[in-house]
C-alpha cells in the first residue's frame, strides 16, 4: 500500500525511481519470485484462412523473468504486438501454451483470464489508452475499482499513485488537459496501481518527447530494478537499447534475437530513433 | 455509474440529441396514449355514466350511437322481472340542429328518463325530478360549434322548437357529430320513433338482488333482445369504435408508431454513443473488467438517457395536452399512462442497449494495443 505522507517526504529530496522504489513495495517475496513468471511455448498466432492464412507468430517460445526489463524490438509486422498479447492473456495463440506465474492458462475460461489480466498484469499502452471523460485520478480509481477496492482508501492510494509519477497536482485533469507525457504517467499509475507482478508496455515512450520519455523509462527500469517487477517494452526505439537488460528480436512472426545485454545506464540512448525495415540495428 | 454518466456528460451535443429523441418519444407515445385512452373512454361514456346494472338493447346492436328501435312494452315485461327495481328508456339518434344563423348542424341527441346516474337531463330542480320539455343540453366543447352564446338559446331540431338550456362538460364528442341531451319524450319526438318504440332499457337491480340472476331472468323475458351489463356494453361499444371502424386502431396503430420511431431514434443514438467509446470498452476490457462490469456500464448509459429524455417528454406532455384539449375535448391522460410510458421507455432504452452490450462484449481487448 502506498504512504502518501513518506512520498511527499521523498518527493522533495530524491528523483522518482526513488519515489517508485519507495511508493510500490513489498514485492515479489513469494517463491515463484525468481523463477519464469511469463512464459511462452512453441505459440503459434494465425490471421486468416487458406491461401490467405499468415502467421503473426510462428513457433515462438521465450521466458521472462523478474527483476528484468526485456526489450521487445523487430521491424513492423514482425509480430512484436502479437507476442505482447498473447503474454498479457488478451491474445489466445492457435498453438503452443502460455504459462503466467508458473499456470497454464490452455482451457482458461474468459472470466478467469480476465481476473489474471485485472490481478497480475499492468499494461502500458502507447496511445495511452487512458478514460477520455474521467479525471486522472478517477481513471486511476476505476482500474482499483475493477479489483474491488472503493472508498477512501482506494482514494489515498490513487493519490499516492499520483504522488509516486509526479502528477500529485494534476489528479483532477481530464486527459485532454494533459500533455502526452503526464498522460503516460497517469496509465502507468493505473497500471501499477493494483500491484501486479508483471508490466508489459507498447511503444511507451512513442508518443513522448525526449523529456517525458525519459520520465517514463526511468520509471518502468525502476520498477524491474527496484520492486522486481517483469517488465516487457516493445519498442521501434534504439534509444531503449542501453537501458534494457535483454532485447528479444522478432521478424516475420519468428523470434531472431535474444541476448541478455548488459548493465543499464539508467536513462534512454541519445542515438536516433530507428524504424527499421529489415533486421534491427544494434 | 460514473464511467457511464462521464461517458454521456463528456459528449454533450450526443447527449442532448439522445435525450431529445428519448424525450419526444416519450411525448409521442403518452400523447397517443392519451388520445387512443380518451378515445376508449369517449366511446362508452354515455354507457359508463348511465348508472344501471344492466342494459336492455336491441339484438346485435353494439354501441349507443348505432341504435335501433325496441318494443316499448319490453319496458313493463322487464318491470316484472324479479329483482328489477327500476327500468329507465333511453332514445338517440342523429337529428339536424339548426343553429342562431339558420346553418345546420349534424348532432347526436340522447334522452333518458331522469335518474340514470350521471346523464345529462334537463330538470327543473334537482330535487323535484321535473324534466324540462324542449330543452336541451349542450357541452361546453361544442358551445362554439353549435353557436351557443347566451342561454336560453331558441334553436330547431329536425325543424321542431328547442331551447338550449343548459351547457354540461365531460361529454365532448368523439364522432365529429355533437352530442346534444334532452329529457326522454323530448328524444323520442325529434327522433321520431314511434309511440309504441324505444331504444334501449336501462336496469337498476333491486337492492341484494344478483345482478347475473337478473340478467338471466330478463334474457329469458326478452328474448328477442340483448340483456347485457353495463361493462359488457361498454366493452362492446369499445370495441366497435376501436376495432371495427377503424378509427381507433388508427389512434392505436399511431402510439405503437410512437414507441417503433422512438424505438428507432434511442436505438441509434444509444448505438452510436456506445460505437463512439468502442476503443474504452476494449480498454476496459483489457484491464480485466469483467463482463458484466462493461455490460453495466453500456446499460447504465442507455438508462440514464431513457431517464432524463422520458422526464424532460413527460413534463412536455402535459402542457401540449392541456392545449389540445381546446380542440379535441376526449383527450384524457390517465394517471397511470405517463408512469406506464416512463417505464416503457427505460425498456424501450435497455432493450436499445442490447445490441451495444452485444457489440461491446464481442470486442477482442488484444486491440488496445494496436495504436
Amino acid at each position: 500500500m502506498l504512504n502518501t505522507a513518506e512520498l511527499k517526504t521523498s518527493r522533495t529530496t530524491g528523483p522518482l525511481v526513488e519515489l517508485v522504489k519507495k511508493s510500490f513495495t513489498g514485492r515479489l517475496q513469494s517463491p515463484i519470485a525468481q523463477q519464469e513468471m511469463l512464459e511462452v511455448q512453441n505459440v503459434s498466432v494465425e490471421y486468416g484462412t487458406g491461401r490467405a492464412m499468415a502467421y503473426a507468430l510462428e513457433d515462438v517460445s521465450v521466458a521472462f523473468s523478474p527483476g528484468k526489463l526485456t526489450l521487445l524490438m523487430g521491424p513492423s509486422g514482425s509480430g512484436k504486438t502479437t507476442l505482447l498479447s498473447v503474454l498479457g492473456c488478451l491474445v489466445t495463440p492457435n498453438r503452443g501454451s502460455v504459462r503466467v506465474l508458473g499456470n497454464d492458462i490452455a482451457g482458461w475460461s474468459e472470466s478467469a483470464k480476465t481476473e489474471l489480466r485485472r490481478e497480475k498484469i499492468g499494461y502500458v499502452f502507447q496511445a495511452f489508452r487512458l478514460f477520455r471523460a474521467l479525471t486522472a485520478m478517477e481513471n486511476i480509481l476505476l482500474a482499483m475499482e475493477l479489483s474491488g477496492r472503493t472508498g477512501r482508501q482506494a482514494r489515498e492510494a490513487a493519490e499516492a499513485a499520483l504522488l509516486a509519477v509526479g502528477l500529485e497536482s494534476k489528479g483532477h485533469l481530464l486527459p485532454k488537459e494533459m500533455s502526452g507525457g503526464e498522460k503516460q504517467r497517469v496509465a502507468i499509475a493505473r497500471a501499477l496501481i493494483n500491484d501486479p507482478p508483471i508490466i508489459l508496455a507498447d511503444e511507451p515512450t512513442a508518443s513522448l518527447d525526449s523529456k517525458s520519455g525519459n520520465q517514463v523509462a526511468e520509471l518502468l527500469l525502476g520498477l524491474a530494478e527496484q520492486q522486481n517487477r517483469l517488465v516487457v517494452v516493445v519498442s521501434h526505439d534504439n534509444r531503449w537499447l542501453p537501458l534494457c537488460h535483454r532485447k528479444v528480436v522478432l521478424q516475420n512472426g519468428c523470434l531472431i534475437g535474444d541476448d541478455v545485454t548488459r548493465n543499464t545506464t539508467g536513462k534512454l540512448g541519445t542515438g536516433r530513433l530507428v524504424r527499421p525495415s529489415g533486421a534491427l540495428a544494434a | 455509474m460514473k464511467l457511464a454518466w462521464r461517458n454521456l456528460s463528456n459528449d454533450r451535443m450526443r447527449f442532448v440529441v439522445t435525450i431529445i429523441g428519448i424525450a419526444f418519444a416519450t411525448f409521442l407515445m403518452i400523447f397517443q396514449g392519451s388520445l387512443f385512452t380518451g378515445f376508449v373512454r369517449a366511446s362508452s361514456k354515455v354507457i359508463d355514466a348511465s348508472g344501471a346494472e344492466l342494459w336492455v338493447v336491441p339484438r346485435g346492436i353494439s354501441c349507443v350511437e348505432f341504435g335501433s328501435p325496441l318494443p316499448q312494452r319490453f319496458r313493463e315485461l322487464a318491470l316484472g322481472v324479479p329483482g328489477v327495481a327500476s327500468v329507465r328508456r333511453l332514445a338517440a339518434g342523429y337529428v339536424s340542429y339548426q343553429k342562431t344563423s339558420g346553418q345546420r348542424e349534424s348532432v347526436f341527441l340522447l334522452g333518458a328518463d331522469p335518474g340514470n346516474g350521471k346523464l345529462p337531463v334537463p330538470l327543473l330542480s334537482a330535487e323535484s325530478g321535473a324534466v324540462l320539455t324542449e330543452t336541451l343540453l349542450v357541452d361546453e366543447s361544442n358551445a362554439d360549434k353549435l353557436e351557443v352564446a347566451t342561454l336560453p338559446l331558441a334553436v330547431e331540431v329536425n325543424r321542431q322548437r328547442a331551447n338550449v338550456g343548459g351547457i354540461i362538460n365531460g361529454f365532448g364528442s368523439f364522432l365529429g357529430a355533437p352530442y346534444v341531451f334532452t329529457g326522454y319524450r323530448d328524444a323520442v319526438r325529434y327522433v321520431g320513433l314511434g309511440a309504441e318504440e324505444t331504444m334501449f332499457l336501462m336496469i337498476q337491480v333491486a337492492p341484494g338482488s344478483d345482478v347475473e340472476t337478473v340478467r338471466q331472468a330478463l334474457s329469458s323475458r326478452l328474448p328477442q333482445a340483448d340483456v347485457v351489463t353495463r361493462s359488457e356494453f361498454a366493452f362492446r361499444s369499445q370495441f366497435f369504435w376501436v376495432v371495427k371502424t377503424g378509427a381507433g386502431g388508427a389512434l392505436l396503430t399511431a402510439g405503437l408508431l410512437g414507441f417503433v420511431v422512438g424505438l428507432v431514434i434511442v436505438s441509434q443514438n444509444i448505438y452510436a454513443t456506445t460505437m463512439e467509446n468502442l476503443e474504452e470498452f476494449a480498454t476496459l476490457k483489457a484491464i480485466g473488467a469483467p463482463a458484466n462490469f462493461v455490460r453495466g456500464v453500456v446499460l447504465q448509459q442507455a438508462l440514464i438517457s431513457g431517464a432524463a429524455g422520458a422526464l424532460i417528454g413527460l413534463l412536455a406532455t402535459f402542457p401540449l395536452v392541456q392545449l389540445t384539449l381546446r380542440f379535441i375535448s376526449w383527450i384524457y391522460t390517465p394517471w397511470w399512462l405517463p408512469l406506464g410510458m416512463i417505464v416503457v421507455s427505460l425498456l424501450m432504452c435497455a432493450l436499445a442497449s442490447v445490441v451495444s452490450i452485444r457489440k461491446v462484449i464481442a470486442i477482442e481487448p488484444g486491440r488496445v494495443f494496436r495504436a
